[in-house]
């Protein structure tokens, strides 16, 4: 960081601090001086007062934070002193949760949809990660390293020491067997987990001590901190077939700070505080109540009239509604997390038709996809279209521990007609550039029916249509696009010039980079192929290789940091926005955190929350 | 009659067949399955291809479609209605828990329909082109035309947003836990507005249903006749009339009952109750098979078994039909 670009970021912060900025200003000043959407969302968060903006740790923003202590309750618990909470917390009374699409089980391992991750009322993790894509333990009591021990030198085993102290919430210890019996479950043919590729990763556990467990891995496993999000309680069990016809399955026991008493399907799920939480002042509520609600615009009503706590969960599209409310003084609170997890993405076929041996007559020149990049106005798709909501970023590893800063491609049309003549694509007679008899015109395709979708859509078709680049919209069902090579899907056969689909991963960038490397091109030899730019690049394959190679984050931040700039420069894809996310709470409900990867993190904090009234 | 009934019990069994085999193949046709989530490259891809292959073997679904089909309609024959895909439990017992909720609201409205749609009805046909004839012809029109997701959404923003009179989802405040005579009423008040909703629609086409039955009864000959024998106006119309107008309208109203049984997704999604038509419509989009079988069976059982009701009703109600 440059000492200009330094003390305008002291000044920013001293001005969040003093609660002089709103959150729009900060968004905007932390970009006029170059700070990365990590910091800025970090300042974010403790802008707007509230009881989410727990103090930011200016140090901690650009440097990796580091661990204190330990509990999902308390990571960064030292330094924080929770503004608001002039008075000590209250205890009692019962938090409502609207929980939208009620999933099958309230447990994730044996259930993807979204809403089994409430699940975390009751059920901790080993290691969750926070606000920078950094794993911080809970259950465990450190993450593995290479530098403890508990990374081998081969990369292949990993040593995962347990948190002292913990019991489940009846009462029996955790222990190491709980995990051996978990890898046993998920290795079970008869089990049906639904879990993360990394399980697939594991081939052993074995118990050393009762609080140290040791995994070997067929191959390095870059989701080792994301392994055992959930641990099964070994004691509860008879034998290692589990699946979603378990009563446990369904409600799962945990070591949280609530315990699942009750679930009316359809209805609500009742949760009662855990008798056995290894903090006997926490949690401060008795209970919290998840009220299925299955008509979102009713539920969020009911919400902004105080008759919901909070809201599971709340997307981009739900702002304008939540922020007017706060606004007009309605009793909820939301939380801007500029940033979230997925990215709205132009995918360039760079193969002609799905032939790989041919480059795309039109995209298969890198000046056209350069041109195409200069020629959109970003800014303009989250100003006029998304109501603000929603921020750029320049790099395809954009969010997590290794994340990239690189600043967004500006809007340039001038540049844009620049690099087509300079290629020799001329202007004919209708305006659309032609280059040795080839029209620079290019079908657009993304999922029909969603409207604002269609808006900036056509906005990308002017601006491109501005420097001669005819883009043909025609939109079709998600099945035809995202169909398998066996049904024929225009992403896998490469049967497309433009398609625009939101993408993205969470923490660790490896599944995701994976997307982009020539070996998993989707063809008759490789129908599970999933590059659908059909891009081949030599120089990006090795680098993602190197970053696969190891467990080192040096290493592999700096392979991933050149994967980043061959990226750039290639352009198999663009960026066109990181959509916002949010999180929203009653005024009511305090000791809500916000520190978490997760915008749905603050339900980590439940230990901490309490209602004032 | 007796002879009747038997046989049209008996004509039951293969047409119940015929509809299980129906929709079981029409539900195999729709386009995506039960692991369509769990396979949607939007979720994070995060179920691998073996998981998704133990998935498959478990609910069985690669096996071909007519043993499947054998297999589920196997297990019915033996009263077993198989496992939800998607909770893992028993489909009886999650259809079991949506009945009481679901006839309590469809019920209470089915009672208030009635209570209202008699006397408006009646009191229509009687006096035809009055004000009140007009008036409720009317509300009868705005009723039927008024969309009942708009209603609730109306009556939601008056009554709870805007007048705070009344609590705007489920049936029981999650916060209290009430005895006795308080938590009655506080059902009471949940009720109020999914009541009323349901009732308003239905109240408003049978209303219709009633005064055109009675508009014929009036006129018929046997109406003149007891007039002309001078009994009171009352007793004609009670007796009389109403007597014989009624007969088409018991026909509707018993090919209504099963429609209890399958409620409102509408009303039970925007009041948040957890009924039967929610059950269906979610159980649909997630392609839950065995819990969308087992709706669909008890539905076309019992609009069998409502209709040959209606039949034998009518018999009943009216000597000169007789069924051999």
């Amino acid at each position: 960081m440059e000492d200009r670009q330094f003390r305008a970021a002291q000044q920013l912060i001293r001005d969040v601090l003093a609660g002089r900025l709103t959150r729009r200003e900060v968004i905007r000043r932390g970009a006029a001086i170059g700070l990365s959407w990590t910091i800025v969302s970090t300042l974010l968060a403790a802008c707007g007062g509230g009881e989410g903006g727990e103090t930011p740790q200016p140090t901690a923003a650009g440097a990796r934070s580091t661990p204190t202590g330990g509990g999902v309750d308390t990571p960064v618990a030292a330094s924080t002193a929770t503004p608001g909470a002039a008075g000590t917390p209250k205890r009692g009374g019962r938090a409502v949760i609207a929980l939208i699409q009620e999933p099958g089980q309230m447990n994730d391992f044996f259930n993807g949809q979204s809403g089994s991750f409430l699940s975390v009322l009751a059920v901790e993790p080993l290691f969750v990660p926070d606000r920078n894509g950094e794993y911080q333990p809970v259950l465990a009591a450190e993450i593995p390293t290479l530098e403890n021990g508990g990374i081998s030198e081969d990369f292949l085993t990993i040593t995962y020491k347990l948190r002292d102290g913990i019991t489940w919430s009846d009462g029996q210890p955790f222990t190491a067997e709980d995990i051996v019996f978990t890898v046993e479950v998920y290795q079970n043919p008869e089990s049906t987990p639904q879990v993360g590729a990394a399980w697939e990763k594991i081939e052993s556990a074995r118990a050393i001590d009762p609080l140290t467990v040791e995994v070997k891995m067929s191959e390095i496993n870059p989701g080792y901190l994301d392994l055992f999000q959930q641990v099964l309680p070994k004691h509860k069990f008879e034998s290692t077939a589990i699946t979603q016809e378990h009563p446990l399955a369904r409600l799962p026991l945990g070591t949280g700070p609530f315990v699942f008493v009750d679930w009316k399907t359809g209805d609500q799920i009742t949760l009662e505080r855990n008798p056995n939480y290894r903090d006997p002042e926490k949690p401060y509520l008795d209970g919290i109540t998840i009220k299925v609600t299955p008509e979102k615009e009713a539920a969020i009503a009911s919400f902004v009239n105080g008759e919901f706590d909070y809201v599971y969960f709340i997307v981009t599209g739900d702002l304008p509604t939540l922020v007017t409310a706060e606004q007009e003084g309605k009793p909820v609170h939301v939380e801007l997390l500029e940033g979230g997890a997925s990215v709205e993405w132009l995918w360039f076929n760079l193969s002609d038709n799905g032939d790989p041996t041919k480059p795309h007559p039109v995209l298969g020149d890198p000046a056209i996809r350069e041109a195409i990049d200069y020629a959109i106005d970003r800014q303009a798709i989250i100003d006029q279209v998304l109501g603000g909501f929603g921020s750029l970023t320049g790099a395809f590893i954009y969010a997590g521990w290794a994340a990239v800063d690189r600043p967004p491609t500006p809007y340039d049309p001038e540049k844009a007609k620049q690099i087509l003549d300079a290629a020799g694509w001329v202007p004919g007679g209708d305006g659309i550039r032609v280059k040795n008899g080839v029209r620079a015109s290019l079908r657009y395709q993304t999922i029909a029916g969603d409207q604002t979708r269609e808006l900036y859509q056509q906005l990308v078709q002017q601006n491109c249509k501005d420097v001669g680049i005819e883009l043909r919209i025609e939109n079709v069902p998600s099945n035809t696009i995202f169909g398998s090579w066996q049904e024929g899907g225009l992403l896998a056969r490469g049967n497309y010039d433009i398609v625009m689909s939101r993408d993205g991963y969470e923490v660790d960038p490896a599944d995701w980079a994976a997307i982009f490397t020539s070996a998993s091109i989707p063809s008759e030899q490789n129908p599970g192929g999933f590059t659908y730019c059909h891009w081949r690049n030599a120089e990006f394959d090795a680098a993602v290789e190197e970053a696969n190679s190891t467990l080192d984050p040096e290493v592999r931040r700096q392979a991933y940091q050149r994967a980043v700039e061959i990226f750039a420069r290639e352009r198999p894809a663009l960026p066109l926005y990181r959509s916002a996310s949010a999180d929203a709470w009653s005024t009511r409900l305090k000791g809500i955190k916000s520190i978490w990867f997760n915008p749905r993190g603050t339900l980590y904090s439940a230990a901490d929350w309490y209602l004032e009234e | 009659m007796t002879s009747y009934v038997v046989r049209r019990v008996l004509q039951a069994v293969p047409l119940l067949a015929g509809i299980s085999v129906l929709i079981y193949v029409l539900l195999q046709m729709t386009p995506g399955g039960p692991l369509a989530i769990a396979e949607n490259p939007g979720s994070a891809g995060r179920v691998t291809a073996e998981q998704l292959e133990r998935l498959r073997n478990r609910y069985g679904l690669d096996d071909p479609l007519y043993v499947r089909y054998l297999r589920w309609a196997a297990d019915l024959l033996r009263g077993d209605f198989g496992t939800s895909f998607n909770t893992g439990r028993p489909v009886l017992e999650m259809i079991g828990e949506r009945i009481p909720v679901t006839f309590l609201v469809t019920g209470l409205s089915f009672l208030v329909t009635l209570l209202l749609a008699f006397p408006i009805g009646i009191v229509s046909a009687v006096r035809q082109y009055s004000v009140f004839d007009y008036l409720s012809t009317s509300v009868a029109f705005l009723g039927v035309s008024i969309p009942s997701f708009w209603l609730a959404l109306m009556l939601l923003y008056v009554f709870t947003f805007t007048l705070g009179w009344l609590p705007s989802f489920g049936l029981e405040d999650p916060r209290q836990d009430y005895e006795g005579l308080v938590a009655l009423w506080d059902r009471a008040r949940h009720l109020v507005m999914p009541v009323t909703v349901l009732a308003l629609v239905s109240t408003a086409s049978l209303t219709r249903y009633i005064r055109a039955a009675m508009l014929d009864a009036i006129g018929q000959d046997y109406t003149r006749t007891a007039r002309a024998k001078g009994l009171s106006e009352r007793v004609v119309i009670l007796r009389h009339a109403l007597k014989n107008g009624a007969i088409p309208i018991v026909t509707i109203l018993a090919l209504e009952i099963p429609d209890l049984f399958i409620g409102s997704v509408i009303v039970e999604s925007i009041f948040a109750i957890p009924g039967m038509g929610r059950l269906f419509v979610e159980s649909a989009h997630l392609r839950d098979y065995p819990v969308l079988m087992g709706i669909l069976m008890i539905a076309s059982l019992l609009v069998i078994l409502f209709n040959l009701l209606a039949d034998v009703l009518y018999a009943v109600l009216d000597p000169r039909i007789r069924y051999r």
